[in-house]
């Protein structure tokens, strides 16, 4: 017995060995495809920077390189999400890429403020470009007085929203909240889905809450970050709970397409593209999305997201979009300034923000800005815009702490004052 | 037979200690290895264990020492005691369903049949796939859409009224992950336990059948019995895996929605990744090493005894 016993432990050990080979190859042989490199010694410089930069950074250093042959680089993109994460793993073992995606502001752990407080970004304040940043805007570029990201100007987030949609239910764009439910009421009477949302991905559960909190919060309090970080307001006695109540009573109306926190950015994109929904809450960095998923992309258009029937209250989010900085432990840190350097001339911030469909800046004479945009150029002028709210959170948990609520609220696991409670909590939170 | 071949064996790995008085002691073999494995395992552990005593954020050189304060808070934490229960929840879901169904695989692919070998290679192959593409799989066969994936296929054999929102639904996203896991290594388990069943004498099966012992009967005292070193290995294996797990969930929901799928794994690459509080995150690795390696103790010791009584 104990022989049999003995020969069947030999007989299981050569086939979990043989698994446990076998398990191990596969992981080998995925782990061989995942691989990016990374080393800031040598060779062309090491570039990395998020998706929605795409087309504005390719831009910038494919016409810098024209311009200098000498200069080469390597560019790889990730997304926002994976962006927090691996390129902090990155920064965290000492080999960051030379140049790389930073957010403006604070509030994220790849943000301007957390990793210049690190000591992880070279100072580029002695660069010309940099006594051209707006003063409004300067939160979003300096810590301690000194300039660490390069951003080509500033992003507006409202409805992306299919213009055959809107005609084909007769409806057109609304400008304050009450016409915005009577618009989704009549595009879901025409079997059209309303609003799409793609919650799944993490980010974008946050943007109808931005959409609506400049008019709900900030058109009656604009110094309410302020008085957060004093600690004399709170998100639970504030604005931020008719924007959370809002946000549901369009869920609850049916106004989004089934299933939300089933659904991912790339489907909801897909579903405005094709006219299957006809529109979707969004920032304007990502329109060339929208427009790679329509077969007629004239047809998309955007227009400033209503949070109050009071025409004036109604504010717009404009924030300062994703930018790049140098690393401090890079050694091409002087090629890279360099390249910094050249992206400030006005007509280099011209040319990135029309391809990422932003705001410049700052331009010499009349700045190139796509006409969709214009809606909301009127709100930047009258200083109605407002920074995205968590350039001017405390620490990376406040953002991730929204993410989640939102979808417990979709989910149907939460409420307003008791998500509101979480996000206070981790807003008090040390930095 | 079997007392002279345990006797043989001993002899035969005592033999040479005795005989070797001018060799040295062959602890020294092993100093190599386990420099090796003191540089990169046990070096990189306890100098990162320092690290749950500190608030470091993960990048700079920034930190200091704060004590028991991470821990404190670790069990403070209404997301990480909220993981911890999704945690147990997976564990218990996977340590039961795949190794029932490993154990019946093994026993349906054991037994005669002509597509046998077919069959053993088709219930393995999900384990060599890696689990990132598995979920990605599966994550494209639970779309919410009634027209895509599994809800299509409801759909279609008359039963549309239990489409779901398999990875949106808060109550539901778990099952679906976990469900996901299951599918992925029962495949594993029935191979563990077909080396088992391999080892069950067969003269065993065919006296109990002269003596007019049924299937259930020869199952529940012979296969079962002689199966305990399987069934040890596969509990463990699952076990540790469950308490583990973090691919599946990264790439599948994210923890999501809200907090609904977080594990303790997710939870610390949070912590660090995302929130940037890489002290804290190390206190929750700390925490769950400790708690596995617990587990894992109490259950090797039941399951031995549990082998040498059978």
């Amino acid at each position: 017995m104990a022989l049999d016993r003995s020969v069947s432990r030999r007989r299981l050990l050569q086939l979990v060995g043989g698994a446990t080979v076998t398990a191990g190859l596969a992981g080998a042989l995925s782990a061989c495809g995942g691989g990016n490199g990374s080393s800031s010694s040598g060779g062309p410089l090491k570039v990395i920077g998020a998706g929605s930069q795409e087309a504005g950074l390719r831009k910038a250093l494919d016409d810098y390189k024209k311009a200098n042959p000498d200069f080469d680089f390597n560019l790889s993109f990730s997304p926002a999400d994976q962006l927090q994460t691996a390129l902090r793993a990155q920064l965290a073992a000492g080999n960051a890429p030379d140049l790389h995606a930073v957010y403006p502001g604070n509030g994220s752990a790849m943000s301007m403020v957390q990793l210049s407080k690190a000591n992880l970004l070279a100072d580029l304040s002695s660069q010309s470009w940099t006594q051209k940043i707006p003063t409004g805007f300067k939160g979003a570029f300096q810590n301690d007085g000194k300039t660490f990201i390069f951003s080509p100007g500033t992003s507006v987030l409202g409805a992306i929203y299919n213009k055959k949609a809107f005609a084909t239910a007769g409806v057109d764009v609304p400008t304050t909240w009450s016409e915005l439910l009577s618009v989704c009421d009549k595009l879901k009477k025409k079997g059209i889905v309303p609003i799409a949302l793609g919650a799944q991905t993490p980010w974008v559960t946050q943007l109808i809450d931005y959409a609506l909190v400049p008019g709900t919060v900030y058109a009656k309090t604009p110094d309410f970050d302020d008085k957060m970080t004093a600690g004399t307001a709170s998100f639970a006695d504030s604005g931020w709970a008719d924007a959370m109540d809002k946000y549901l009573e369009l869920q609850k109306k049916g106004f989004f397409n089934d299933n939300p926190n089933g659904t991912t950015y790339e489907q909801a994109t897909s579903m405005v593209g094709t006219g299957k929904a006809a529109m979707a809450v969004q920032v304007s960095a990502v329109l060339q999305a929208f427009r790679q998923a329509s077969p007629t992309p004239d047809d998309l258009g955007m227009f400033p997201f209503p949070a109050t029937d009071v025409a004036a209250d109604n504010w717009i989010p404009g924030g300062v979009v994703v930018g790049i900085a140098v690393s401090a432990k890079s050694k091409k840190a002087e090629q890279a300034k360099k390249f910094i350097e050249y992206c400030g001339q006005p007509d280099v911030v011209n040319a990135w923000a029309e391809a990422v469909a932003c705001v410049p800046l700052y331009s010499e004479g009349d700045a190139k800005v796509d006409p969709v945009l214009k809606p909301f150029l009127p709100y930047l002028k009258d200083n109605k815009a407002v920074p995205f709210m968590d350039q001017r959170w405390p620490n990376a948990e406040v953002q991730p702490t929204h993410f989640a609520v939102v979808q417990e609220l979709l989910g149907g696991k939460s409420t307003v004052p008791a998500a509101l409670k979480k996000m206070d909590e981790a807003y008090r939170k040390s930095a | 037979m079997t007392v002279t071949a345990q006797a043989v064996r001993r002899d035969a790995v005592k033999a040479p200690r005795r005989r070797g008085g001018g060799i040295a002691p062959p602890w020294l073999f092993a100093v190599p290895a386990l420099l090796i494995y003191a540089l990169v395992v046990l070096y990189p552990a306890f100098s990162g264990a320092g690290s749950a005593f500190t608030d470091w954020s993960g990048v700079g050189a920034q930190r200091s020492f704060v004590g028991l304060d991470n821990f404190q808070e670790l069990f403070h934490d209404d997301q990480a005691l909220g993981a911890l229960r999704n945690t147990l929840l997976l564990t218990v879901a996977i340590v039961v369903v795949q190794n029932g169904i490993g154990l019946l695989l093994a026993l349906g692919v054991h037994t005669g049949i002509k597509s046998r070998m077919v069959l053993r290679v088709i219930f393995f192959a999900p384990v060599v796939v890696s689990p990132v593409m598995v979920s990605f799989l599966w994550k494209y066969v639970y779309n919410p859409a009634p027209d895509a994936g599994l809800n299509a296929a409801l759909g279609a054999i008359g039963l549309g009224g239990l489409r779901q929102d398999w990875l949106g639904n808060p109550s539901i996203a778990l099952w679906s992950v976990a469900f996901t896991v299951i599918w992925q290594c029962a495949g594993y388990s029935m191979v563990i336990f077909l080396a088992g069943l391999e080892g069950v004498p067969a003269e065993l099966h065919e006296s109990a059948m002269v003596d007019g012992a049924g299937t259930v009967a020869r199952f529940r005292h012979i296969t079962w019995p002689l199966l305990a070193p399987a069934v040890t290995i596969n509990l463990m294996l699952s076990t540790v895996g469950g308490l583990t797990l973090f691919t599946q969930i990264i790439a599948m929901t994210n923890g999501g929605p809200g907090y609904a799928t977080d594990t303790l794994s997710t939870v610390l690459y949070k912590q660090a990744f995302v929130f940037g509080k890489f002290g804290y995150s190390t206190a929750v690795a700390l925490v769950l090493a400790i708690f596995v390696a617990a587990v894992s103790f109490i259950q090797i010791g039941y399951l031995r005894s549990r082998e040498t009584a059978a």
